[in-house]
C-alpha cells in the first residue's frame, strides 16, 4: 500500500515536470493559432478563436509542398545510399579476416572521429567540382559518405552473430556472392537496418548546416529546415506566421516519431551504445 | 597463374566489389575534404583563386597570437560544452533513476521528454527566441517577477545560460534513454544483496548502481562532450553569436571566417584546430572514464 502510494506520487510529480517541460511547445501551438494583435497583447493566453488561416497563409508563403518534397528526396536518397553501401561493406569486412580487410575497415570507420565542421569548407569545394550543389539529389548523395562510417560499424558488429554456414549454403545453391548477400544475408540484418534508417533519417531530415552550405544559393532546392531559417529571418515581426511555420516544419517528424516511437528510441540507442 | 592464386584473386575482386562503394563515398564526403582542409590550412585562399598561395604556419600563428575573437570563441565553446555536459548528464541520470523504477506511465513520460530531441536545433533556437522575448514579457505581466524582465538574450552572461538551458532542454531526452538502458543492465540481485546488508537507497545508488552503469556514463558524456564542442545551429538561430561576439562558438566562427568573410584558407586552419580540440578532449575523457568502469 505504502509502496504504491509512493509510486503514484512519483508519477504525479514527473507528469507535472513533463508538462512544464513541454510547455514551450504548447505556447508555440497556441500562438500559431492567434492573430498578430493577440500575440502582441498576451503570448500566454489562449486564442479567442483559432486562426487556422495562419497555416494556410504560411503554407503558401513558404511554398511548403516544394520544401517537403526536396527534404524527402534528400533524406530518401541519403538513407537508401547509406544502407546500401554500408551493409555491403560491413558484411564483407566482417567476413574477411585478412590484413587488407583490417586496413580497409580502419579507413572506413576513421571518419567517426572527424567532426563535420573540420572539413566542411573543403567539402563545399568537392561538391561544386562534382556538380552536387544546388539540388536535393546532390545533397542526398553527399550524405552517403557522411552517414556510412557509423552505419558500417553497426553492420560489421552485427554480422558476427550470423552463422557463416548461411553464406556457404547460398553459394552452394549457385548464387553469386552479391545475390547471396542481398537475398539471404541482408534480410537477416534487419535490426541494424532499422537502427541505421532511424538514425540517418532523423539526422538528414533535421540537418541544417549541409543544406545551408550546398543549397543556399538556389531557391528552388531549399529543404524544410533551411527554408524555415530563412522564413524566420524574413517574418521577424509577424510572429503568427513564424509560429505556424515552426509547427509546419516540425509536424512531419513529430508525427512519425509518435507513430513509431518504440522503434525510433530503440534505434537511436542501439546506434549510440554500440560504439 | 595456378589455381590457388586465381582463387585468391577472385576473392579479392569480390571483396573490392563489396567495399569500394563505401570507400568511394567516404573518401568523397569526408576524407578527401579533410585532407584538403589540412593542406589549405597552410595557404592563403579566398575560395575563388585557382591556386591558393602557400604561407606556411602563418594561419595558425594568427589564430593564437593575433585573433582574440577566435580565442574567445574557443574559450566560450569549452565553457559552454562543460556546462551542457554536466547539466545534461546529471538531470538525465536523475530522471532516468525515477523512470526506471516501477511507476505507472513511464513509457509515456519517456516519450514526452524525448520530443524536443526530434525537433531540429535551428527551429528549437527560434522557438526559444519567442519564449525569451514575447513569452517572458507576458509572464512578467502575469507574475510581476523580475527574472522575466532580464535580457535573457541581450546580456552577455545571461545569453550564455540561455543557450545552456535550451541545449540541455533539447537533448535531455536522448541521454535519459541512454541512462534508462544502462540502468536496466544492473543485476537486480546485486541491489537486493545491498538492501539486505542494510544499505539505504542513497548508498545503494552511489555504491552499487553508479559503478555498474559507468559504461553508460562514459558513452553519454562522450556524446554530449563531442556534440557540445560542435555547437552551431542553436546559437545561429537563438543569438546569432551575439550580443556582439559574446556567444560565438568555434563552429560558427569557422563558418563566418570562410563563408562570410571569404578567408577560406584561414577558416580551414581554424577547422583543423577544432578537430584537434575535439580529438584530444574526447580521447582524454574516454580514457579517464574507462578506468573507472568495473567488471561484474
Amino acid at each position: 500500500m505504502r509502496q504504491s502510494r509512493i509510486s503514484l506520487s512519483i508519477t504525479v510529480i514527473l507528469t507535472i515536470i513533463a508538462l512544464i517541460y513541454l510547455y514551450p511547445l504548447f505556447l508555440i501551438v497556441i500562438n500559431s493559432l492567434k492573430t498578430f494583435a493577440e500575440i502582441t497583447i498576451n503570448a500566454v493566453a489562449l486564442p479567442e478563436s483559432p486562426q487556422f488561416s495562419n497555416y494556410v497563409e504560411t503554407f503558401k508563403l513558404m511554398k511548403y509542398p516544394n520544401l517537403f518534397l526536396n527534404t524527402l528526396i534528400a533524406t530518401g536518397i541519403g538513407v537508401a545510399g547509406v544502407v546500401l553501401v554500408s551493409s555491403m561493406a560491413g558484411y564483407k569486412l566482417s567476413r574477411t579476416r585478412t590484413r587488407y580487410s583490417w586496413v580497409m575497415f580502419i579507413i572506413l570507420i576513421a571518419p567517426m572521429m572527424i567532426p563535420f565542421h573540420s572539413f566542411m569548407i573543403a567539402l563545399v569545394k568537392v561538391a561544386k567540382v562534382l556538380h552536387l550543389t544546388g539540388s536535393p539529389w546532390g545533397l542526398g548523395v553527399m550524405y552517403w559518405g557522411l552517414g556510412s562510417p557509423l552505419a558500417l560499424f553497426l553492420y560489421h558488429g552485427f554480422v558476427k552473430s550470423i552463422p557463416r554456414d548461411l553464406d556457404d549454403c547460398a553459394m552452394i545453391d549457385g548464387a553469386s556472392p552479391m545475390r547471396a548477400f542481398f537475398q539471404v544475408i541482408l534480410p537477416l540484418l534487419q535490426p541494424v537496418t532499422v537502427s541505421v534508417i532511424v538514425i540517418n533519417a532523423m539526422w538528414m531530415w533535421n540537418d541544417f548546416l549541409l543544406p545551408l552550405l550546398l543549397l543556399s544559393g538556389s531557391k528552388k532546392a531549399l529543404t524544410l529546415q533551411l527554408a524555415a531559417y530563412n522564413f524566420f529571418g524574413q517574418y521577424k515581426v509577424e510572429w503568427h506566421y513564424a509560429m505556424a511555420g515552426v509547427l509546419l516544419t516540425i509536424i512531419p517528424a513529430v508525427m512519425i516519431f509518435l507513430a513509431l516511437q518504440r522503434h525510433i528510441i530503440k534505434g537511436m540507442i542501439a546506434g549510440a551504445v554500440k560504439t | 597463374m595456378n589455381l590457388h592464386q586465381k582463387r585468391q584473386r577472385t576473392s579479392f575482386l569480390i571483396f573490392l566489389s563489396f567495399t569500394v562503394p563505401a570507400l568511394a563515398t567516404i573518401l568523397l564526403s569526408v576524407e578527401i575534404p579533410f585532407l584538403m582542409s589540412v593542406i589549405y590550412s597552410f595557404t592563403k585562399w579566398n575560395g575563388l583563386d585557382k591556386i591558393p598561395q602557400f604561407i606556411g604556419l602563418a594561419n595558425y600563428i594568427e589564430i593564437f597570437t593575433n585573433d582574440p575573437d577566435a580565442l574567445y570563441a574557443l574559450g566560450f565553446t569549452l565553457r559552454m560544452a562543460a556546462f551542457t555536459v554536466v547539466f545534461t548528464n546529471i538531470f538525465a541520470l536523475a530522471l532516468a533513476v525515477f523512470l526506471d523504477s516501477d511507476i505507472r506511465g513511464k513509457n509515456a513520460l519517456r516519450v514526452a521528454f524525448y520530443i524536443p530531441n526530434i525537433i531540429s536545433l535551428i527551429v528549437i533556437g527560434y522557438v526559444w527566441r519567442f519564449i525569451f522575448t514575447k513569452g517572458f514579457d507576458s509572464f512578467y505581466e502575469m507574475t510581476g517577477l523580475g527574472v522575466f524582465m532580464f535580457s535573457w538574450l541581450g546580456d552577455k552572461d545571461l545569453a550564455f545560460f540561455s543557450l545552456v538551458l535550451v541545449r540541455v532542454w533539447q537533448q535531455l531526452g536522448f541521454y535519459l534513454v541512454i541512462y534508462i538502458a544502462g540502468l536496466q543492465t544492473v543485476p537486480k540481485d546485486l541491489i537486493e544483496a545491498a538492501t539486505i546488508d542494510g544499505a539505504s537507497p542513497v548508498i545503494r545508488f552511489f555504491r552499487v548502481t553508479l559503478p555498474m552503469i559507468m559504461p553508460s556514463i562514459t558513452v553519454a558524456v562522450f556524446y554530449s562532450l563531442s556534440n557540445g564542442l560542435k555547437v552551431f545551429d542553436v546559437i545561429l538561430s537563438l543569438t546569432s553569436g551575439g550580443p556582439g561576439n559574446a556567444t560565438m562558438s568555434i563552429a560558427l566562427d569557422i563558418y563566418r571566417t570562410a563563408f562570410i568573410t571569404g578567408r577560406f584558407g584561414y577558416g580551414t586552419a581554424k577547422s583543423v584546430v577544432l578537430f584537434f580540440v575535439i580529438l584530444v578532449l574526447t580521447v582524454f575523457q574516454v580514457k579517464v572514464f574507462k578506468q573507472r568502469e568495473v567488471e561484474v
